[in-house]
């Protein structure tokens, strides 16, 4: 598992994904920490598959009691069918998810853990002293999902929006953004069903100082590249699969 | 997680125990209906087949009682079926920790994993030692069974000898003792496949 510090203030975040020893036929994700002195959230654990790998490479930076929170964007297993083994690793854990997708996250695995529901307009959460704000972007892909925002960090995580699938070892960051562009067009028009929900996103987050862009998949954007991605994602037709 | 084979012939087993039993409750069943019968016939035999009559209620008591074992079996069986699912979880959570405990060899906070692994390896035991405990139960229920039907068999070896003293009656009673033999040996069959199914897991 390849770990990428992505932000280091008075708390930090990691980014881990390119897992080498992923079976081949699941996709490859992005998971995300942040760490502050004496917590640690889990953003977008992943799947079965990989959460042994993912557990040994959060333990470069936490011990197991202090991984006290989760999050999932949304309920897709990528996202989170790795909560039952969670459930059982974790003594003291919250996982904070979407409300509408309690009753079916749950069918993961949810004992010891207790579920946090988000409500549909969002919330912020608080790990110590920082505070994360958790913005609705629904019908991005999923009916009901949320990206975090840490407005210190300057960084969005984006979920499903943003997402590109790579060739295995590819770099975690964007480098040439016209190249990058081909890899993203389909999934976003296939996958994302609604303009209006795209529009409404995309005004919101334009209001965001971000330094960084962090999608569940691929790669992410920094600097340009975040407004040269909104840019491009706002001209993009999407809900093409009908 | 890809199940391993004692784990998938373990589902089997417990699977198969409620398939098996479906079957001996309805052959409980025929053996009610066929005592009940042999109760009309005797009946009205009169004296001929005074010794029947004694039998066949006894055949009876001995059907409503399989039926009433059954019930409480399957019952058993259900809760032993939950019990599987649940030891495949934990050992599935047990085998990850483990693995991720190697994978973070070297890392500053691989060492509070240890905790974790042993608690996951103690409720991983535990459920492996209550499948057993409860294993051994079940097939002692199922013995239950397997004594009723060879007592089942036993009565139609007499119905048979009382039978031959019914003079008109005597084919329909003989017949009324075959189905009951025939049951009892399927009964018998079935609980004894249950049996073998379950046997390796049991208490050694
Ligand atoms: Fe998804």
């Amino acid at each position: 598992m390849k770990m990428t510090k992505i932000y280091e203030g008075a708390h930090q975040w990691v980014m881990f994904g390119r897992d080498e020893n992923k079976p081949d036929n699941i996709i490859d994700s992005n998971q995300y920490i942040v760490r502050t002195a004496n917590k640690c959230l889990l953003l977008e654990p992943g799947g079965t598959e990989l959460f042994a790998p993912m557990m040994a490479a959060v333990l470069h930076h936490a011990p197991v009691e202090q991984i006290t929170d989760l999050f999932a964007s949304h309920q897709d297993p990528d996202v989170i069918s790795s909560l039952g083994l969670w459930d059982q690793a974790l003594s003291n854990a919250k996982l904070h998810a979407p409300a509408l997708w309690e009753g079916y996250i749950r069918h993961f695995g949810c004992e010891s853990v207790e579920y946090v529901p988000i409500p549909d307009n969002g919330e912020t959460i608080k790990i110590e002293s920082v505070e994360l704000q958790i913005i609705p972007a629904h019908y991005l892909h999923s009916p009901c999902g949320f990206h975090v925002y840490d407005p210190v960090a300057k960084i969005l995580m984006c979920g499903s929006v943003g997402s590109a699938f790579e060739a295995p070892n590819s770099p975690v960051f964007v480098e040439r953004f016209d190249v990058h562009v081909e890899k993203m067009r389909y999934y976003h028009q296939r996958m994302m069903p609604s303009n209006q929900a795209k529009r409404a996103w995309i005004d919101k987050v334009r209001n965001l100082d971000i330094d960084i862009l962090a999608p569940q998949h691929g790669r992410m954007f920094k600097g340009d590249d975040v407004k040269r991605f909104l840019d491009w994602f706002d001209s993009l037709q999407v809900g093409t699969g009908i | 997680m890809i199940m391993n084979s004692q784990t998938k012939s373990q589902f089997i087993a417990v699977a198969s125990i409620t398939s098996e039993l479906s079957a001996v409750m309805v052959v409980a069943k025929e053996i009610s209906l066929a005592a009940a019968n042999a109760k009309a016939i005797a009946f009205r035999a009169g004296d001929k087949a005074k010794g029947f009559q004694p039998i066949t209620d006894f055949i009876n008591e001995l059907a409503k009682e399989t039926i009433e074992l059954v019930t409480n079996i399957n019952v058993y069986a259900l809760l032993l079926y939950r019990l599987t699912v649940n030891e495949y979880r934990r050992t599935a959570a047990y085998n990850r920790f483990e693995q991720a405990g190697k994978l973070a060899t070297g890392a500053r906070y691989a060492d509070s994993m240890q905790e974790p692994i042993a608690h996951a390896r103690t409720i991983m035991q535990d459920c492996q030692r209550q499948f057993k405990r409860d294993v051994t139960q079940l097939l002692g229920q199922l013995e239950a069974v397997m004594h009723h039907a060879r007592a089942a068999r036993v009565i139609a070896a007499n119905s048979r000898i009382e039978a031959s003293q019914a003079g008109e009656y005597l084919q329909s009673l003989q017949a009324v003792a075959e189905s009951v033999d025939k049951a009892a040996h399927t009964i018998h069959d079935n609980v004894q496949r249950c049996r073998i199914a379950l046997s390796i897991y049991r208490n050694s």
